[in-house]
């Protein structure tokens, strides 16, 4: 980093940046620095990310989204909790649970297929929206922060990969059976 | 009852509360907003250009994007651009629009030229046809002329300035003593069609010179034109703003629509934006190459750079309105070739003489162009819209809003198809319907 950049970016702007931020901006660019999704980002890419995050409300067993409906949005729990299931004509299978800080529905940053399950709030929870055309917009506008972002992404669909190929491996072929 | 139950009844009974509130926050809207547009019906039209203007310079913001600078001052460096590229584009074309004299001038030579091609496609008749057809043509043609003549006639004011004009006035160089005689021959003109078709008329023909009523405007009119420069006002300040805007009213709108529909309404909205985006700089796009090829064309033809570059920006600009843009073309290009004087076409071979047939068989060229390069190439599907759909917008558009109405038409027509169309799609998608 140049030292004029440097000087413009820690300094001046940082500074008409922190009296400009209302309070509950700072408090999400706080908490988006806790989320590991995003733990790759500098202070002011966090403030770019924040700026087109939509904040949503869900009260209890609320639908966030249904299975088979087309993604577009990628999810980030600000507080609640949020079930992940999915119904079957023989009875509802329950995923797992996610708590303040996890976020789902990442896959719908990639393309728009359908959702592989329901998602639905277990009591009334908060959450950001991520869109996924408005990070496109942002990998034009700011390549770096759209640029970590695939990263992060990418490395988690890798870690799930992982996940998968050691279950495959540690099944006997009986069990493939 | 449960404690499980009892809190699912009170769900249920703030769900019908939701409901009716909804429901009557949405009439209560739609009646303000119904009043308010009846009532400041004169304010739609300049926010809608506004806005239009905005979202058709949205891309050129969206390039100006220094990452070290704040967003305002990203915007300013953007209008800033934008200023300085308009100011050299109406200074040039300023140069070009004719000023008071010209105007006169124009208007002199256009009745002489008009009544002298008139007299020549009468005398030229006989020789060709047989002479029941001269009568026919002169009853058929004449009282056109007359009004013709009637609306190119200098009112006494204007005939004073032009002969002070061609004195020398104001600084300026005499007019040429070849329009001054345009003029005084101008003056016969007027005694020369109206005898033929009114003969037991009492009143001189030539009336209007001195007897003219110009009856006093109104201090209505006045007022009027105040209150639409107010409101025009208003195009500038919705485009700045609208400018400054970093998504916060598409946040503000999102956060309206309920839980359920805001992927949908993302998706939807996200599509429409693209596909009139994409509409509306493709309509720009088109009219910008007809109004190149038109200018190209009339060059070509021998027309000086400054008049084909006038005639070629507002047939350009025209084009927008499908149909009436070309002939509104034609109407201006035929106009001047028929007033054109010296021409030297650069296509050799052309007769000077029949410039006007050129220009006619040039903006029938590029109509054909547009509607088979331009009009694909730029717009694509875009503007797919079934012709008929089309004339009766155009004539709704003209009268409900007249010149405005007919600009706005096919733009309206294309949104209104698009959004019904992604709307019902995405709303099949999200298997909501």
């Amino acid at each position: 980093m140049s030292a004029r950049k440097f000087a413009a970016d820690k300094l001046l702007w940082e500074t008409l940046g922190r009296w400009k931020r209302s309070s509950p901006e700072l408090d999400r660019i706080q908490f988006l620095k806790t989320v590991p999704f995003f733990d790759r980002l500098s202070k002011r890419q966090l403030k770019t990310v924040s700026d087109i995050m939509f904040e949503r409300t869900y009260d209890t067993n609320e639908w966030i989204f249904e299975e088979g409906q087309p993604g577009a949005a990628m999810f980030l729990i600000l507080d609640g909790k949020i079930a992940i299931e999915i119904c079957r004509e023989t009875g509802t299978t329950h995923l797992a649970v996610l708590e303040k800080g996890a976020f789902f529905g990442e896959m719908a940053l990639l393309d728009d297929t359908p959702r592989s399950a329901n998602a639905r709030a277990l009591e009334r929870t908060r959450t950001l929206a991520l869109y996924r055309n408005d990070l496109t917009g942002l990998r034009r506008r700011h390549a770096r922060t759209a640029c970590q972002i695939y990263r992060s992404l990418a490395t988690m669909i890798a870690d799930r990969l992982r996940a998968t190929n050691e279950l495959v491996q540690m099944k006997t072929p009986a069990d493939m059976a | 009852m449960s404690n499980g139950q009892d809190f699912e009844e009170k769900e249920r009974e703030r769900k019908v509360r939701r409901t009716v509130f909804y429901l009557i926050f949405a009439g209560l809207v739609l009646i303000v907003g119904g009043f308010l547009t009846w009532k400041l019906s004169g304010l739609i039209l300049p926010i809608i250009v506004g806005a239009l203007l905005a979202f058709v310079f949205r891309p050129v913001k969206e390039r100006f994007r220094i990452r070290w600078l704040p967003h305002e001052l990203q915007v300013l460096c953007s209008f800033a651009a934008i200023g300085v590229v308009l100011f050299f584009a109406f200074n040039t074309l300023r140069k070009h629009i004719p000023d008071e004299e010209q105007k006169l001038e124009f208007k002199v030579r256009l009745k002489y030229k008009l009544n002298e091609r008139y007299r020549q496609l009468v005398a030229k008749l006989p020789e060709r046809k047989s002479n029941a057809v001269t009568p026919l043509i002169e009853k058929e043609v004449g009282p056109l002329m007359d009004k013709v003549n009637q609306a190119l006639a200098l009112d006494p004011k204007e005939r004073d300035l032009f002969l002070k004009y061609a004195a020398g006035y104001n600084g300026k160089p005499p007019i040429q003593s070849k329009f001054v005689d345009y003029f005084w021959a101008n003056q016969k003109t007027g005694k020369y069609v109206i005898p033929e078709k009114t003969p037991t008329s009492p009143a001189p023909p030539v009336a209007p010179v001195g007897v003219a009523p110009t009856p006093a405007p109104p201090a209505s009119e006045g007022a009027s034109l105040e209150n639409k420069l107010s409101a025009w006002m208003l195009a500038p300040l919705i485009f700045v703003f609208l400018g400054f805007d970093n998504g916060q009213i598409r946040r503000f709108f999102i956060s309206l629509v309920p839980n359920r529909y805001f992927e949908l309404s993302l998706t939807v909205l996200d599509e429409l934006d693209d596909a009139i985006g994409r509409y509306l700089r493709g309509t720009l796009l088109e009219c910008f190459l007809v109004g190149l090829a038109l200018t190209l064309g009339l060059v070509l033809l021998g027309i000086p750079l400054g008049i084909a570059v006038a005639i070629g920006v507002v047939s350009g600009l025209l084009n927008a309105i499908p149909f009436l843009g070309t002939v509104i073309a034609l109407v201006i290009g035929v106009g001047y070739a028929l007033i054109a004087e010296n021409v030297t076409p650069l296509i050799p071979g052309l007769n000077p003489n029949d410039l006007a047939l050129y220009v006619l068989i040039l903006v029938v060229i590029v109509h054909v162009l547009d509607d088979v390069v331009f009009q694909p190439f730029v717009l694509g599907s875009a503007a797919n819209v079934h012709p008929l759909v089309v004339v009766i917008a155009i004539i709704s558009g003209s009268l409900i809003m007249g010149l405005w109405g007919m600009l706005f038409a096919i733009p309206t027509v294309v949104v209104v198809k698009t959004a019904v169309a992604t709307f019902f799609k995405e709303l099949k998608d999200y298997r909501i319907i």
